[in-house]
């Protein structure tokens, strides 16, 4: 099968071979305690006190947005770096809708300052493992993606996640940010992000846009995929094939599949319908548990970039439509989501 | 905005500059230490952790991919991107090519006793040239690819390199190199990017003019001696160069200078932003150079196996 693709494959040469990515059937089960076993971690973090710290880093603001380098305290004691950019009065006056950047793998998080620029108090959230979280945490890259796998009590995601739905406590903490206006948005593991906050804090979430969601299907994605990261838990069940049942059945409770049927908010989803990275199937198969409003935007021929060169303008939009920043019309746009 | 005529001219110490880089590297043993990774080998590939001392001295790390078979292989280098992550060269890549990714100073596994910061790592000593950690990771790049043309398994007739324009300098400063790819500029012009670029991480350089707003020209100085126009007339290698909108950086018009100044034949691939599409040209290109099969990378369920989608 290898030698017979040497070449580039039309999308209907795709669709022949794989089918439609909208009608693929996933594999993934909800666990019966699925709910029980993330409201006993919520429950946990909401003990846990958040600790928020904020220092102003003068050079890296402008005329238009202060930039604080902030922390917070989240599951397991373990203190959550990121950045914090809000407008500044004379830019824009408050109360400003909050918006959570979520990142994707491997990337660090940006410093959303031209969203701030849009009208937004966000923040740029470095959920532990990441550089300026990871003095506790820290098993490396590659690496994430099976830490602990067969175990959801100790995974990487469990509190990895837990740090991406904290950054909403954080931005609550916040006079400044208006309550009934908080958004997530990000691309990739971003996207997953996206998915795992606004089901995790679905009391406080407005809406959410997510790019070519991550972490939604693992093993449907293994399955389909020698790319970077998904091609990490192929290189584990090579290494170990007996454990293959024990990375399912933890997986199941990782993944945002059965997050999204918890996904009552507003969401745009994008995905590539040739990306090699996240297998576009699944997210389709996100799409048809969500219970509420959702626009699914495809893009033929894109990657894992996910149509973001057309998409981006329309992200933009949708945030806008119902997070409502202050200058969501001045003809300003935001920094290119990057997975 | 202007995207046609370049403003950085090449430091009269240009040469002089790069020489002294090369004679440190040359005293420097690289004290090569493999070990084989044998979770990131497949049926097709083994794949070492390679410890290389470079310029410092500093030890830094490369992912090398090595096909399974009797050889000789093409040789891939793909050149530092920015970012703490460098993982091991793609499936595909490590199917056809003695393959190799660089931890360089700074990135995860080679962050003792420098660690990079996020941004931080491109103003980093930006104000002096032979400060500037750039110096160190150009002369990690270089070491890089000394390690991989010199082993025995590499067909040294189809030694190529992929990524940034990073690439652009190697090439000029080393012989062997047979084909080049230019993905995306990153050095080339960034004296005349930045001032116009609001997204990270060029952004860092206008942050780190806010609080000193007395280095642009120490900064533009120690840019010139990074620029790739400056060293693509010594390029022999078949160049491709992807090429993005007119009228912006990265454009037609901003890629000019540099293309006409490239020493080796060359050839533009005008970026769709359709990624599939792009990655694919590429690799077709690159392929073709190195004489082995492009690779789509949409992959069949029947490739990856045993554990299957749907297997319940």
């Amino acid at each position: 099968m290898l030698a017979a693709l040497s070449r580039a494959l039309s999308l209907e040469e795709l669709v022949t071979i794989r089918g439609l990515a909208r009608d693929h059937q996933t594999s993934v089960q909800r666990p019966a305690d699925f709910d029980a076993f993330w409201e006993a971690i919520m429950s946990e973090l909401a003990d846990t006190p958040l600790e928020p710290t904020m220092a102003p880093v003068p050079h890296r603001s402008t005329e238009a947005v202060e930039v604080y380098e902030i922390g917070y305290t989240s599951l397991d004691g373990v203190r959550i770096g990121g950045w914090y950019c809000r407008p500044r009065e004379s830019w824009a006056t408050g109360p400003y809708p909050g918006l959570s950047i979520v990142p994707g793998y491997v990337s660090e998080p940006t410093l959303p300052k031209s969203w701030a620029k849009l009208g937004y108090a966000a923040i740029g959230v470095a959920p532990r493992g990441k550089l300026r979280s990871h003095q506790q945490f820290n098993p490396g890259y590659p690496g994430l993606l099976i830490h602990n796998i067969v175990d959801r009590n100790t995974y990487s995601y469990r509190g990895f996640y837990a740090d991406a739905a904290r950054a909403i406590d954080f931005l609550l903490a916040q006079p400044e940010v208006d309550p009934a206006r908080i958004g997530v948005h990000g691309s990739s593991q971003g996207g997953a992000l996206t998915f795992t906050t606004a089901a995790l804090r679905s009391d406080v979430i407005t809406c959410g846009a997510a790019g070519a969601p991550y972490l939604a299907g693992f093993m449907d994605c293994a399955a389909l995929t020698h790319s970077y990261p998904y091609e990490e838990i192929n290189e584990y069940l090579r290494l170990y094939p007996d454990r293959e049942d024990a990375v399912r059945s933890t997986l199941e409770y990782f993944d945002c599949i059965n997050f999204a049927s918890n996904v009552a908010c507003p969401m745009r989803i994008y995905v590539g319908l040739a990306d090699d990275v996240v297998p576009p199937e699944t997210g389709y198969n996100l799409l048809n548990v969500m219970p509420g409003e959702v626009e699914m935007i495809e893009y033929d021929r894109c990657g894992h970039d996910a149509g973001i060169y057309w998409e981006m303008p329309n992200v933009e939009v949708f945030l806008a439509r119902h997070l409502e920043p202050a200058l969501a019309d001045a003809g300003l746009h935001a920094q290119q989501t990057q997975g | 905005m202007t995207t046609s005529s370049q403003t950085t001219t090449a430091p009269a110490d240009l040469d002089a500059y790069w020489d002294a880089i090369d004679v440190e590297l040359a005293a420097i043993p690289a004290a090569p230490e493999s070990e084989a990774s044998a979770l990131h080998s497949t049926e097709h590939s083994t794949t070492y952790r390679v410890k290389l001392t470079s310029i410092g001295p500093y030890r830094i790390e490369i992912f090398l991919s090595i096909p399974d078979g009797p050889g000789p292989f093409p040789a891939l280098l793909l050149t530092p991107s920015y970012g703490s992550v460098v993982t091991p060269p793609s499936y595909d890549d490590r199917m056809r090519y003695v393959a190799a990714t660089i931890r360089y100073r700074g990135t995860r596994h080679a962050d003792k006793p420098y660690a990079a910061a996020f941004p931080g790592l491109l103003t980093d000593g930006i104000e002096d040239p032979d400060r500037w950690k750039f110096r160190g990771i150009f002369a990690d790049t270089l070491r890089a690819f000394e390690y991989l043309v010199g082993l025995p398994m590499v067909d040294p007739e189809h030694v190529a390199i992929n990524g940034t324009d990073a690439g652009v300098i190697v090439a000029a400063r080393r012989s062997g190199v047979s084909a080049l790819s230019v993905n995306a500029p990153f050095f080339y012009r960034l004296a005349d990017l930045y001032p116009i670029a609001e997204a990270y991480p060029f952004e860092e350089i206008n942050d780190h003019l806010r609080a000193f707003p007395d280095s642009v020209h120490a900064i533009n100085r120690t840019l010139a001696y990074f620029d790739p126009l400056h060293h693509a007339a010594w390029v022999t290698a078949d160049t491709l160069v992807s090429v993005g909108d007119a009228g912006a950086p990265g454009g037609p018009e901003w890629m000019a200078p540099l293309i006409q100044a490239l020493g080796g034949a060359v050839e533009q691939y005008a970026i769709t932003h359709e990624g599939q599409t792009d990655y694919d040209a590429v690799d077709r290109w690159l392929a073709q150079q190195q004489g082995v099969d492009p690779r789509p990378r949409m992959w069949m369920p029947q490739d990856i196996g045993p554990w299957t989608a749907n297997s319940r």
